[in-house]
């Protein structure tokens, strides 16, 4: 058994002319949760369906549980458990009766787990699923992945729909899960102070690429973030650092530690005010900023 | 692996309150200093803990080693994480670190703000008033300089 639950390893796909995925490496640590973060569009789930056989890499390879998923298909379905929004199962009428159906096709269906999750997520047997909610259907769909004993849970933005109360129930019952020894969580989501506090550790995607990746208290302590006044008009150029935002001489900068080790920053073009500290959202605002915009320079702003 | 029959108090924690694993280093601390978590006794694993206090495993981790790092418990590889002998002694020296340099910088605050020595301990006097001593403190005596 690798150290590693999953591996993508310099994958490529091409839709069209629009939208590219890759080349992206990626590996996630066996014991963890991993999390997966990205604007819309990133490629988030484009990669959670790669592991789950809905599309293949143009080029590279993806190994799940030291599997290939060009062989190995039935072998990693059989020990993951997969949750998306697009789960639909309102074919089988109640909830009870999408129950008894799934859980005959896993050898490692829980029953008695089952029935907690039931009442944890208040999810009710007689209810038809066309009446349920998004939330409501999602509910049923993570009762379903979570009363397997799988080795590794693919969720793809499971906290769609969920209220502040069953985001707290879905994190609790990750936890729960992650008690049972080599456990994987991969989990893509835009609740950034859901993931700051659960996840072990994350990546930050933007337009099909790696922008990031890292423990999640590294990754939050790497990037600093200062206030400064601009002192002469000249761009910063300076790599690992990029402006953010700038209102009239005051620049907000983000500043890669990795790159930049001087703390405090001292550039001549400025005067450093103050260093706020990060958020993960905060952080993933400034990086997805300065990959999309010009890092390093001032930005043209119009006048305010 | 064996749990831990520990009865640890720790209260919900909220981001809003500071890095999580401080509040966790905290918070045990706090347990070690009030005797209610005593020399040996194994703290719980790292995922039940998590799974507790809802937090990520790399927060309980973190927050393990640092108590490690500052004597106050020790590990055994396959064991678990344990407090040790003299954990309480370095809590008690670690806080009254934290109390002495405090105080360095509120008696430099009030040297800055013009404050005499005078004004200075009456305002300590004050303070000692107001938060009343446990009974196991010695009251302060004696009058004002």
């Amino acid at each position: 058994m690798s150290a590693s639950a999953i591996e993508f390893q310099d994958i490529h796909k091409r839709f069209g002319l629009a939208f590219s995925l890759g080349p992206l490496t990626l590996t996630v640590p066996r014991g963890s949760i991993y999390a997966l973060i990205g604007p819309n569009g990133a490629g988030k789930s484009t990669a959670l369906n790669m592991l789950m056989g809905m599309g293949e890499p143009a080029r590279g390879s993806i190994k799940v549980l030291d599997r290939d998923i060009r062989h190995d298909e039935v072998d990693i379905k059989r020990r993951t458990a997969y949750v998306s929004p697009d789960m639909d199962y309102r074919a089988w009428g109640t909830v009870g009766r999408a129950i008894d159906f799934v859980r005959g096709f896993y050898a490692d269906w829980d029953a008695a787990r089952c029935e907690e999750l039931q009442f944890a997520f208040d999810v009710h047997r007689d209810v038809r699923v066309d009446a349920l909610s998004f939330g409501g259907r999602m509910k049923l769909a993570l009762v379903l992945a979570l009363s397997r004993d799988a080795e590794l849970l693919v969720l793809d933005e499971p906290t769609l729909g969920l209220d502040a109360i069953a985001r707290r129930q879905l994190f609790t019952e990750l936890l729960k899960f992650m008690t049972r020894d080599g456990r994987t969580i991969l989990i893509s989501s835009h609740q950034l102070a859901d993931l700051e506090r659960f996840a072990d550790h994350a990546a930050i995607v933007n337009q099909g690429k790696l922008l990031t990746s890292g423990r999640m208290d590294k990754l939050v302590e790497r990037y600093r973030q200062f206030d400064a006044r601009v002192l002469r008009d000249t761009p910063l150029g300076v790599p690992g650092v990029s402006v953010i935002d700038r209102q009239g001489d005051r620049v907000r900068l983000l500043v890669d530690g990795d790159v930049v080790s001087a703390s405090p920053l001292e550039m001549p073009q400025i005067e450093v005010l103050a260093q706020v500290p990060f958020t993960l959202e905060e952080l993933f605002l400034a990086l997805i900023t300065s990959a999309n915009g010009r890092s390093g320079w001032w930005p043209h702003m119009s006048a305010a | 692996m064996t749990d831990a029959p520990t009865n640890l108090h720790l209260g919900p924690l909220s981001p809003a309150s500071g890095p999580l694993y401080q509040q966790i280093v905290d918070g045990i601390k706090r347990e070690v200093l009030a005797d209610r978590l005593t020399a040996g006794s194994a703290l719980p694993s790292y995922r039940v803990l998590a799974e507790r206090l809802l937090v990520s495993l790399i927060t309980v981790k973190r927050a393990y080693e640092e108590l490690e790092r500052e004597g106050i418990t020790f590990s055994r590889q396959g064991l678990g994480t344990f407090v040790a002998a003299r954990g309480n002694d370095r809590t008690r020296a670690d806080r009254r670190a934290t109390a002495r340099s405090a105080l360095r910088s509120a008696t430099h605050a009030a040297r800055q703000a013009g404050v005499t020595d005078r004004e200075l301990i009456q305002m300590l006097r004050d303070e000692l008033k107001s938060q009343p001593a446990e009974s196991n403190h010695e009251p302060i005596r004696g009058s004002a300089p």
